[in-house]
């Protein structure tokens, strides 16, 4: 999968998260940061991550979650690493 | 301890059928059911006995369910159509939550609180349900147990969503109230038994205002309990199927809503003007003490008037009974309520014979009822208590009997089949709950 490509999948995503201002998904770089340009409330990080797992049919490793950072291409990455350990 | 007089100054809630408050203040005075067929009980019809219910879809509220994924049924969160509530508290409720916060929103507009008033910490929420989150746990524990996902899987929200108290939770993060945020939970009572805590709460000089009531959120998840343990209403058109009192009642209707009321001390609500629409007279609450779980207490709700009356003037001119429709319970409680009363000069309403049982709702709701019945100056009509029993019940057939021996059928006076118009200046509300929990509640007209 191409990095564009999954961040329009995870914008998909991010728009059915209720409590994001869709006004905000607009500019979405690899750089965006969920806590600090998005506004995105940290207890809905966790609701993200599973709402991810969903769209793209992956599983993330506890550890991968537990040290995720708070910017897309932390989640891209994430994506891309589950996508190829299950290859 | 002081003993301080409280006063009802705002109502709302949902309602099974009705798109607000006032459309359940009409239909109910118009003689309507509120109970319909529940397609989604009808979609299990091979695995379930009972398809009809007083329901509520999240449509029907103007509320609209987001799917974790698509296909995967699981409500991740709500949208409000309507722009009640904000979408950081929509996150943290389950439907019935959300009925919770536009029933405490009503009842502060209603009271006229001010933001300063609300946000108080002589303000108080008490609100509980029956069930606990069970549309939420089951999806979580399903993808959990037998799907052998991730515990992340049905998001981050099962905890605030399910939890027994999340009603109070929900609405106090709300209301951004500083006082006391608690919930009562005792079965069928805990409408009643959420705001009777919070009236002695606000007597007792604890709090000066507080936001109460009960709710069950639409689930079939809690129906199909009821539904195994055969003690829902079976072979009737939905509008027939709640028939307190009647020879042919067998179930009651499980059904859901929420009833919600601002109370607050009443010298408080007197000097800004408030409309009040009811007193708190007295609440009362005991146990049966008899070891039975389900099996309802002549002796326990003989003790429960007394109760209740000891330190109040207790002459109603309509008792809001628990009436469920259930075979034993409806007769044993009418002559309760006729060995302590006598056998004239009020009448007996019993309000689920409109929209079924609520369940953690139910009291709650009904109190609503009965402060409509204050309002409108009329009784609510017993639908559906077509023919009483000529015959004595089982009951009073037994050995050790100490209650009225004359048939239902001698007490049909009481129980009106229309709506009645008559002067009404206090009315006696009553709830019961599995483990013989019994809840008194007296009302009356600020006059």
């Amino acid at each position: 999968m191409e990095r564009q490509e999954i961040i329009d999948g995870l914008i998909e995503v991010l728009r059915t998260v209720r409590t994001i201002d869709p006004e905000r998904l607009n500019n979405v770089t690899e750089e965006t940061d969920f806590l600090t340009d998005m506004n995105t409330p940290s207890t809905e990080l966790i609701n993200i991550a599973a709402k991810v797992e969903q769209k793209f049919d992956v599983e993330f490793e506890d550890d991968d979650i537990d040290n995720l950072g708070s910017k897309v291409k932390d989640i891209v990455d994430l994506i891309i690493r589950a996508k190829e350990r299950e290859a | 301890m002081s003993n301080r007089k409280v006063a009802i100054v705002g109502m709302g809630g949902a309602f099974p059928d009705c798109a607000d408050i006032n459309e359940f203040n009409d239909k109910l005075f118009a003689g309507k059911s509120l109970i319909r067929e529940w397609p989604l009980a009808v979609a299990y019809n091979k695995q379930i006995r009972s398809t009809v219910s007083g329901f509520i879809e999240a449509e029907e509220m103007g509320l609209e369910p987001i799917y974790m994924a698509p296909g995967n049924g699981f409500p991740e969160t709500y949208v409000d159509n309507l722009n009640r509530i904000p979408a950081i508290n929509l996150a943290t409720a389950d439907l019935g939550c959300i009925w919770a916060m536009l029933g405490a929103q009503d009842s502060i507009k209603q009271a006229g609180w001010t933001k300063d008033e609300t946000e108080s910490e002589q303000t108080g929420v008490v609100i509980g349900s029956g069930g606990g989150g069970n549309v939420i746990a089951r999806h979580a524990w399903h993808a959990f147990f037998e799907l052998g996902k991730k515990s992340r899987y049905a998001g981050g929200h099962t905890v605030d969503r399910a939890m027994a108290y999340r009603e109070a939770a929900n609405v106090s993060c709300l209301i951004k109230n500083k006082g006391v945020c608690e919930s009562i939970i005792s079965a069928c009572a805990t409408g009643l038994g959420n705001i009777g805590y919070a009236y002695r709460l606000i007597r007792f000089g604890l709090q000066d205002r507080a936001i109460a009531g009960g709710v069950e959120g639409t689930s079939l998840e809690s129906f199909i309990g009821f539904d195994a343990m055969q003690v829902l209403s079976k072979g009737f058109a939905p509008a027939e199927s709640s028939r307190p009192f009647d020879i042919r009642r067998n179930g009651f209707v499980s059904s859901f809503g929420a009833g919600i009321v601002a109370l607050e001390e009443y010298e408080m609500a007197k000097a800004r003007g408030a409309k009040i629409y009811a007193v708190i007279d007295e609440y009362f609450n005991n146990s049966d003490g008899d070891g039975n779980m389900f099996y309802p207490s002549y002796d326990g709700q003989r003790r429960l008037w007394k109760g209740l009356s000891a330190n109040a003037h207790i002459k109603p001119d309509v008792v809001k009974v628990h009436g469920t429709a259930t075979p034993v319970g409806d007769i044993l409680e009418l002559i309760s309520v006729v060995d302590t009363l006598g056998e004239n000069g009020y009448h007996v309403s019993a309000p689920k014979s409109q929209f079924g049982h609520m369940l953690g709702g139910a009291g709650s709701v009904e109190l609503i009822t009965a402060i409509m019945m204050l309002e409108n100056q009329q009784v609510l009509p017993c639908l559906n208590s077509d023919t009483l029993n000529p015959e004595l019940e089982n009951f009073q057939k037994a050995d050790g009997w100490k209650g009225s021996t004359k048939p239902a059928e001698a007490y049909r006076h009481l129980i009106p089949q229309q709506t009645l118009s008559k002067e009404i200046n206090q009315i006696v509300c009553l709830n019961y709950g599995f483990g013989g929990t019994n809840s008194a509640m007296a009302i009356s007209r600020d006059i």
